[in-house]
């Protein structure tokens, strides 16, 4: 068994390990169906960006780490939550929450997931109880409190934490890690380790690549996975929610995975030499999608025709999108000071009196002066 | 019905009648399951509502603050006790940066109902890192609610307000007014965030006064009574959202604003009162405003230092004094 890191997998070279096991067929099929659809969307965000220049705010694609979403929007229940760093848009639709109010919102319109006000990288759809921003770490922590709610109240719920590598130099995710394993809570961090935190690789921030060996040590049940391997990904996380269900949580899951395009924006940031063409090669050999496309058609389980008509479904999805974000309206609000705090409190309506007092006696000494 | 009860007894039980009257409430925070009871105001909570509900949590504000927000946003109401303020700077990036603008962000169909007691140390020694106020800091950003009651009735009636609202909010409690009295209400009440009060009449002077300063102001407010100066002390009790209208009918009578506020004097909440007090009412103003407040440096341990540190009664007259006879 390769021991997993990312020297290794390089060292790997082709990937010709992924076996479908006995996962259930329509189950693989829509984890095909979702990478897909998720690189094309990814994929036509990118073309239109630049000129039309419509798309007026950082939009951080995540194309070549598809699976890792897919595996999450084929397990994830309607009243779990998912929180997410700033390449939300897999997230997003993991949590299926629809591609018009993604594609609104990155017009900055007010049919937009968010009214056209957080963007990209701010992204949330709180009816579908899907949260991202931008600060890293941020959303890991407050996925945390989520779990603590469910826990305190014996709910089944469970709470989905997705973010980079580079989130866990950050002090709170220990802080997180720590208080999670301490109250045993709910929660599945997923990991994606993509070796890069804008233009830094991994082994310039932190001593070695060992993520998982360090959060295990806090007692927290942890896992690797190859995470262009659909299945394996599938399986490992498909796992750890059968765990968390049995005998509580956390569970803790590292998927080495990798970045097709720049941290931010449509174009490619190879220009800055940050990383070597041939890693990108090889990482683009290994498609997430290419690899299990190749085992499907191989059985027989999908054909060209099964491929051709899916794509069709797709690109209609995608252009109505694109429509329906050009044709809303931008959000026009008057008052933009009234959008920052709420203008009701109905339970404090309802539990609490208006008793008014002015009777306070200012001659009365201060409190005693002591150590604390 | 009241009664008269301290400062640290009402906050007490605002958190035992909120726990009541609804099982969402929860309390986070350091020790806030000890006997101890963080000087009185969490006494009992434990061993009446568990270990679930009550709950002693790590060295580590950030998560604590990050838990809580996420907590709210799953249902919960919850409650983090900060035993010094200093220590609630380890929070800043979810205060700020998710707190703050969640309801923003999510174009106000998300909101946090999550509070935040931090006590404000003085006296013997506690020394700049256990003495810091910082409400301009909170009052400046959008998104938070920030109290600071200075008596024992508007302790409870905004600690209520705050649980049972809908708004990420801070209360900033003066260690010094714990052992203070009021009358205070025996049933759950509210006192709203935005509404400063009045506490005394007068024609001669608008005396702003914010958290501990307030009993001084009263007090100073006496003594130049006796000498045919009336002046009219307003507690400010909400810096954010903070009552301009009810500071500007003041100042439209009287014509003249002082400010005392418990914090540095520069770039604080008193230049704000006084800045837009003037964008009013600049050209009728019969005096220049006066600020009094902590000078421009950190807390000092030496008692000797400590003491002249905070103004007291000398310095609010001679401060007043001058206005009076410019």
């Amino acid at each position: 068994m390769l021991d997993l890191n990312h020297e290794n997998i390089l060292k790997m070279g082709k990937y010709s390990s992924l076996s479908l096991d006995n996962v259930n067929i329509d189950t693989i099929k829509s984890l095909y169906k979702f990478m897909y659809r998720l690189r094309l969307c990814e994929q036509s965000l990118i073309d239109e960006y630049h000129p039309a220049d419509e798309m007026k705010c950082p939009v951080h694609f995540c194309v070549g780490q598809e699976a890792i979403p897919a595996v999450i929007s084929n397990l994830i229940s309607e009243n779990d939550y998912l929180f997410s760093h700033h390449r939300s848009h897999g997230y997003f639709l993991a949590k299926k929450a629809p591609m018009k109010s993604l594609f609104a919102e990155l017009y900055g319109k007010e049919t937009g997931a968010s009214g056209g006000i957080a963007g990209s990288m701010d992204l949330s759809m709180p009816s579908v109880n899907f949260y991202a921003g931008a600060i890293l770490s941020g959303a890991i922590a407050i996925a945390v409190g989520v779990a603590l709610s469910n826990k305190l109240n014996k709910s089944k719920n469970l709470v989905f934490a997705g973010f980079g590598e580079g989130a866990t130099e950050e002090g709170i995710f220990w802080e997180a890690i720590n208080y999670a394993s301490l109250k045993k809570l709910p929660i599945i961090f997923i990991c994606e380790n993509n070796k890069y935190s804008t233009y830094s690789p991994q082994l310039k921030r932190q001593l070695d690549d060992n993520i998982s060996d360090k959060v295990s040590s806090f007692g927290i049940r942890t896992d690797k996975v190859y995470g262009n391997d659909v299945i394996s990904v599938f399986k490992t996380i498909n796992a750890a929610i059968r765990d968390i269900r049995y005998s509580g949580g956390p569970h803790f899951i590292e998927a080495y995975t990798y970045r097709w395009n720049g941290h931010v924006g449509p174009e490619n940031d190879d220009l800055i030499e940050y990383r070597s063409i041939k890693e990108l090669e090889i990482w683009k050999s290994n498609d997430p999608i290419n690899i299990l496309e190749k085992v499907l058609m191989n059985k027989k389980i999908i054909s060209a025709e099964f491929k051709s008509k899916m794509i069709d479904e797709i690109k209609l999805e995608i252009n109505n999108s694109f429509k329906f974000a050009k044709n809303s309206n931008f959000p026009d609000i008057d008052n933009i000071e009234k959008l920052n705090l709420s203008t009701e409190s109905p339970l404090a309506d309802l539990l609490l009196k208006e008793i008014d007092n002015n009777e306070f006696d200012a001659n009365q000494p201060d409190a005693k002066l002591a150590p604390f | 019905m009241m009664r008269k009860i301290t400062f640290a007894n009402a906050i007490n039980e605002a958190l035992f009648q909120s726990m009541e009257l609804s099982q969402d409430v929860i309390v986070l925070g350091q020790s806030v399951d000890n006997k101890s009871g963080i000087f009185g105001t969490t006494t009992g909570l434990h061993d009446e509502f568990g270990s679930d509900r009550v709950q002693d949590f790590p060295n580590a504000e950030n998560i604590m603050t990050s838990t809580a927000t996420g907590s709210a946003l799953a249902g919960l109401r919850p409650v983090i006790i900060h035993q010094r303020l200093d220590f609630m700077i380890y929070s800043l990036d979810v205060i700020v940066n998710w707190m703050s603008l969640w309801r923003f962000k999510s174009n106000g169909k998300s909101g946090l109902p999550v509070t935040i007691r931090a006590i404000v140390g003085k006296g013997w020694g506690q020394g700049p890192q256990h003495s810091k106020s910082l409400h301009a800091w909170f009052a400046h950003l959008p998104g938070i609610k920030v109290a600071i009651p200075s008596t024992a009735y508007d302790a409870k009636g905004l600690l209520l307000e705050s649980i049972f609202g809908e708004d990420p909010s801070i209360i900033i409690e003066n260690r010094s007014l714990f052992s203070m009295k009021d009358n205070v209400p025996e049933a759950p009440y509210r006192v709203r965030f935005g509404k400063s009060i009045k506490r005394r009449n007068g024609n001669d002077l608008t005396l702003v006064a914010i958290g501990d300063m307030v009993p001084l102001a009263l007090r100073v407010a006496e003594y130049f009574k006796d000498n045919n100066f009336d002046i009219e002390v307003i507690d400010l009790r909400s810096a954010s959202p903070l009552d301009h209208k009810s500071i500007i009918d003041s100042v439209t009578k009287t014509k003249r604003l002082a400010i005392a506020d418990p914090a540095w004097k520069s770039v604080g909440l008193a230049s704000e009162i006084i800045t837009f007090v003037y964008e009013s009412l600049g050209s009728e103003m019969k005096s220049n405003p006066i600020r009094i407040c902590l000078p421009d440096s950190h807390t000092p341990v030496a008692s000797s230092l400590e003491s002249k540190y905070y103004p007291n009664e000398e310095i609010f007259i001679s401060s007043i004094n001058k206005l009076i006879n410019n």
